[in-house]
């Protein structure tokens, strides 16, 4: 029932394009003969446009092995998303239009004010310093890793 | 501040090894930058198990709560359904045999949060 409204709703949004007078074949889940000239017209990506076909990065995990590999793509065709090229960005919340920031992205834009401050440091760091009185050895794990524990409690 | 020191003092553990695994270093700052986002990210997986358990209707969290926090990949989801069966299995293990000593709740070391195991343990040997 939701699914219909939404199928309603968007073929609404297409009768501003196409004008009324083939409701029935928005039916289909597919695009009708009309919807997919206007698509092929304005929006396709083809050779002749110049620009890449735009896909994003797949995950990968550099500790694990991976099971989703599927690289196909010529590198020259496709222009692949980036999520850091415009990080010096990111360290302030962008504008909103109608979904709110949710609060991991609150938390990712301030880890990005975090390195940002941290940037320029040398040596030290603010953060260790700040928090390393806070350390109760009997919250971690301390058999783990000896040598560790005689680099930190050093400093 | 005081959780946050234990998360830095393990996120550090971590980076060593992994420092040491692969031949790089990390700056004090990179792992400062680690240990803050995962003090961050453990909150985002807190509240997602709350919602996670109650949308089952359950008040307390169980591992297929935590398997819905990696179904962003099946590589992830792989790895962390195999520990979980690890854990369940030597779970039943300990049951059948009370009397042995049990050492195998040891496996939980996935975020490497607040697990306080503290044993005062013999330094000298390592070092």
């Amino acid at each position: 029932d939701s699914r219909s409204t939404s199928l309603q709703h968007k073929s609404a949004l297409f009768s501003c394009v196409t004008g009324q007078k083939q409701k029935h074949c928005h039916e289909n889940w597919s695009l009708s003969p009309e919807e997919f000239e206007i698509w092929d017209r304005l929006y396709r990506i083809k050779e002749s446009d110049g620009v890449k076909e735009p896909i994003l990065p797949q995950t990968r995990f550099e500790t694990l092995e991976n099971l989703e590999e599927v690289p196909k793509h010529k590198e020259e065709a496709i222009h692949e998303l980036s999520l850091s090229e415009w990080r010096i960005w990111q360290n302030r919340p962008f504008p909103t239009s109608m979904v709110n920031h949710s609060d991991r992205c609150y938390h990712f834009i301030g880890i990005m004010e975090m390195i940002e401050l941290m940037r320029h440091e040398q040596g030290d760091c603010s953060y260790e310093l700040e928090i390393q009185p806070h350390l109760h050895l009997e919250d971690v794990n301390v058999q783990r890793n000896k040598r560790r524990l005689s680099m930190t409690s050093s400093t | 501040q005081r959780l946050k020191a234990a998360v830095h003092y393990t996120v550090g553990c971590l980076c060593q090894d992994v420092a040491e695994d692969k031949d790089v270093q990390f700056s004090k700052q990179t792992i400062a930058a680690i240990s803050e986002i995962t003090f961050r990210q453990c909150e985002t997986f807190a509240k997602d198990l709350e919602m996670f358990a109650r949308h089952a209707k359950r008040s307390t969290v169980t591992t297929e709560d935590v398997k819905l926090l990696a179904r962003r990949s099946s590589s992830l989801l792989k790895y962390i359904t195999q520990k979980s069966e690890e854990i369940a299995s030597s779970n039943m293990e300990q049951k059948e045999k009370k009397k042995k000593k049990s050492n195998a709740a040891k496996e939980r070391r996935t975020s490497g949060e607040q697990e306080a195991a503290a044993t005062e343990s013999e330094d000298s040997n390592m070092a």
